[in-house]
């Protein structure tokens, strides 16, 4: 009976048969490129079982034209009896072929190579000459490899884009790759990334009460920015030996929560409901043990330091995921975690700065004081609304700023006349409460006329504007259903981004990058596809994984052949011009 | 199992394999429909002009109104080179009754005239470069594979087309029924 059946499908699965199963040659035969040092490049050939490269039909060409080609070195293959040409060598199985070359004149950015190749399927066809390419990035070679020879070919593909100007820089030695990261940190810190760790801070400043000195308000943001970096080089080397989900785990929505909370408490102490003070009794055990600085705070501000540092850290992905990757992937702890420790000590230059300038500032007592730390308890507040933003209603967000707008403006004495002889810091503070009164009023209306953009409260009022359209994604939740939709792209090139709800670059990729209509005719040229990655399931994980990234944003592309295009993938917040210059090239690949 | 139920499973798996069977052939086949009403129009072969041994061009347009068969190929095909003694036959055959083989070859015009020397083929030859692929794959043959033929009737529809090598039974009964 099984026999019989077993009969049945192979005679059923012959009669149609009569036209062989191919690959597409691009399947058959795969191909890729890399440097493999600085004279030579590494061709390799992944041939399917069934299909074999003859040895003599593969021709290499690189352009420019100042880089000359060496003869080819290809490793005999099977001999095989040909009628017309005699002897033919054809090889199958992996194949790799060392091309050396030589480039004229140095400071050559890059190479690409043009790779022809001919084959066979068993089947009995033959394919057309196929022709391939690859671009190679010769800047990590300027120099001799240095150490980690390793990460140089890992990153030696990848052309200077976003992740890469990270990971490019691990080729040099430890000291200056540790310099490069404390000025990199300096320049992070005049992104907005590091504003919300700017009222938290002076909040602990302020709210230390009226004997601050240059020097206590300098120790503490010292306190506070070492705790800070501490977490960024512990948290760094703890995502590189795991490869977990960093950013997703520390943006659960339940530890955003409680810290949104603690800002909010915070907040209430600004606002002068409590006096925040740690008991007596462990107070002055606390100043025993923490010596020079004073108060027993230090431990609490390095604990506000650690906790900024975790919520913040995804703000600052970008550059973090060209570091995790390359110490995920070297094994270098040490300098993987003194790198982001450096450069988070580099972001904390200006709140040392904030800190000792904060002490300065202060006159010795004044009633404005109280103004200062209400004004801090706002800023805390807006803090705690910014965090859980991505967690809340569209609606419930809008209102939130709403009424702290309209709440501040009212403690400005914004609806209140002024006096007849009103000094210039009162009518000053009148205009900023009316403002805030405006600007508050308008976050209401929005709220309740159904618009879902805090940056246009009022956009949903606009009479027949039409909104930008956005682009159409298709989603994919899993590598299968992903390889699936990138061979049904006919011809197309993919674009594939990484998404998560709490993502906050993802959203602001969307808002104004995507939105741009440069960037969206680019777009409506490719298939879009997005990976929802906000619930962290395995398969989405195994998708990360697959592309070695730690979590969203990201955005990778394949070409027309549906082959990531190496290097070119975006990390972080892109505008709308350089997003299109990115675009630009994707499309150019035939 | 029953008798009964043994029957139609059997029934089942032999309906199923064959209509999924019939659908991958009309996928590889998708541009080629078989059907004759149906048949496409071969207007882009007969457009193309390529290049022949001799140095010069020829259109494909002076064979319309023959029963034509367009082979593409490459000396350094193997499976191609085992068939064109067949087409070599068949031309010497039917020929007088309106058959026309032509011959593309993607490839180099020195082994390909070394080629038709040592073999007698008595049809044209022509080289193909992309335009040729490119009439490949405009004519269902999506991956540009090699040998590659095309049956044309006299009415200059495509009655056929075959990826891979062609046996002599095959080849008859395609064209017999349009001479």
């Amino acid at each position: 009976m099984r026999l019989l059946l077993i009969l049945l499908l192979a005679v059923s699965s012959f009669v149609h048969a009569a036209e062989p199963e191919l690959l597409e040659p691009q399947k058959a035969f795969q191909f890729a490129a890399r440097l493999q040092d600085a004279r030579s490049i590494e061709v390799t050939y992944r041939i399917a079982p069934g299909y074999y490269l003859y040895r003599d039909k593969f021709r290499f060409s690189a352009a420019p034209a100042q880089v000359k080609l060496g003869e080819p070195q290809i490793p005999p293959g099977k001999r095989k009896r040909d009628e017309f040409f005699g002897e033919v060598e054809t090889h199958r199985g992996d194949l790799r072929i060392v091309v050396p070359f030589e480039a004229d004149g140095a400071g050559l950015p890059a190479l690409t190579l043009t790779a022809v190749s001919q084959g066979c399927a068993d089947v009995g066809v033959c394919y057309t000459p196929q022709e391939q390419t690859a671009e190679l990035m010769l800047a990590s070679f300027a120099r001799p490899p240095a150490q980690g020879d390793a990460a140089a070919q890992l990153f030696g593909t990848q052309p200077p884009v976003s992740d890469s100007k990270v990971t490019a820089l691990f080729a040099s030695g430890f000291w200056l790759v540790v310099a490069s990261f404390f000025g990199f940190g300096l320049l992070l810190s005049f992104t907005p990334c590091v504003l919300p760790m700017v009222p938290i801070l002076s909040g602990i400043i302020v709210g230390g009460g009226a004997h601050i000195t240059k020097m206590r308000g300098f120790l503490l943001a010292a306190v506070y920015v070492l705790g800070m970096a501490v977490t960024y080089a512990i948290a760094g080397v703890a995502a590189g030996l795991s490869g977990a989900m960093l950013a997703a785990v520390l943006q659960n929505p339940w530890v955003v929560g409680a810290f949104a909370a603690v800002f909010v408490a915070l907040a209430l102490a600004m606002f002068g409901l409590y006096e925040l003070q740690l008991p007596v009794a462990l107070q002055s055990k606390l100043a025993e043990a923490s010596g020079r600085v004073k108060g027993g705070h230090a431990a609490g501000v390095f604990v506000i330091g650690v906790l900024s540092a975790l919520i913040v850290g995804p703000c600052v992905a970008a550059p973090l995921a060209g570091a995790l990757l390359y110490i995920s992937q070297s094994h270098d702890v040490v300098l993987g975690g003194s790198a982001l420790f450096a450069m988070a000590l580099g972001m904390g230059v200006p709140l040392l700065v904030i800190g000792a300038s904060a002490g300065a500032l202060l006159p010795k007592v004044g009633p404005w004081m109280e103004t200062v730390k209400r004004f801090f308890g706002v800023l805390l507040l807006g803090v705690a609304i910014y965090l859980v933003s991505p967690f809340i209603p569209a609606t419930v967000h809008l209102l939130a700023w709403g009424t702290l707008l309209i709440v501040t403006a009212v403690f400005l004495h914004a609806i209140d006349p002024l006096p007849v002889h009103a000094h210039g810091f009162q009518k000053f503070s009148k205009g900023v409460g009316i403002i805030a009164l405006v600007a508050g009023i308008a976050f209401l209306i929005g709220a309740l006329s159904g618009s879902r953009d805090v940056l246009q409260p009022l956009s949903g009022l606009r009479l027949g504007a039409s909104e930008p359209g956005a682009p159409s994604f298709k989603r994919v939740g899993n590598i299968a259903e992903l390889d699936s939709r990138i061979q049904a792209a006919s011809g197309r090139p993919v674009m594939l981004d990484f998404y998560a709800d709490w993502c906050v670059t993802c959203k602001e990729m969307e808002r104004f990058t995507f939105s741009d209509p440069g960037v969206q005719a680019r777009m409506a040229q490719m298939l879009l596809l997005q990976a929802d990655v906000t619930a962290s399931a395995p398969e989405h994980l195994a998708l990360l994984k697959r592309f070695r990234l730690f979590g969203p944003p990201g955005i990778i592309f394949f070409d027309r052949s549906g082959r990531e295009i190496d290097g070119l993938r975006v990390i972080g917040f892109q505008p709308a011009e350089e997003f299109a210059a990115v675009l630009d090239r994707a499309l150019a690949l035939r | 199992m029953t008798r009964r139920g043994v029957i139609a499973l059997v029934a089942l798996v032999t309906a199923g394999s064959a209509a999924g069977g019939y659908a991958v052939r009309r996928w590889w086949m998708s541009a080629a429909a078989d059907a004759s009403d149906k048949r496409i129009r071969a207007d882009a072969i007969f457009a193309a002009r390529l290049a022949n041994l001799s140095g010069g061009t020829e259109a494909l347009e002076q064979w319309r109104g023959r029963v034509l068969v367009v082979n593409f190929w490459a000396t350094w095909c193997a499976p191609c080179r085992e068939e064109i003694p067949l087409f070599i036959q068949m031309q010497k055959h039917y020929g007088a009754r309106g058959l026309q083989f032509v011959g593309v070859a993607i490839d180099q015009r020195e082994p390909v005239a070394a080629f038709q020397r040592e073999f007698g083929m008595n049809y044209p030859v022509l080289l193909g470069g992309l335009e040729a692929m490119e009439l490949m794959r405009s004519t269902g043959n999506r991956m540009g594979v090699l040998p590659y033929t095309l049956v044309i009737d006299r009415a200059g529809r495509v009655a056929s087309s075959k990826l891979g090598g062609l046996k002599e039974d095959q080849l008859e009964r395609l064209i017999l029924r349009l001479l």
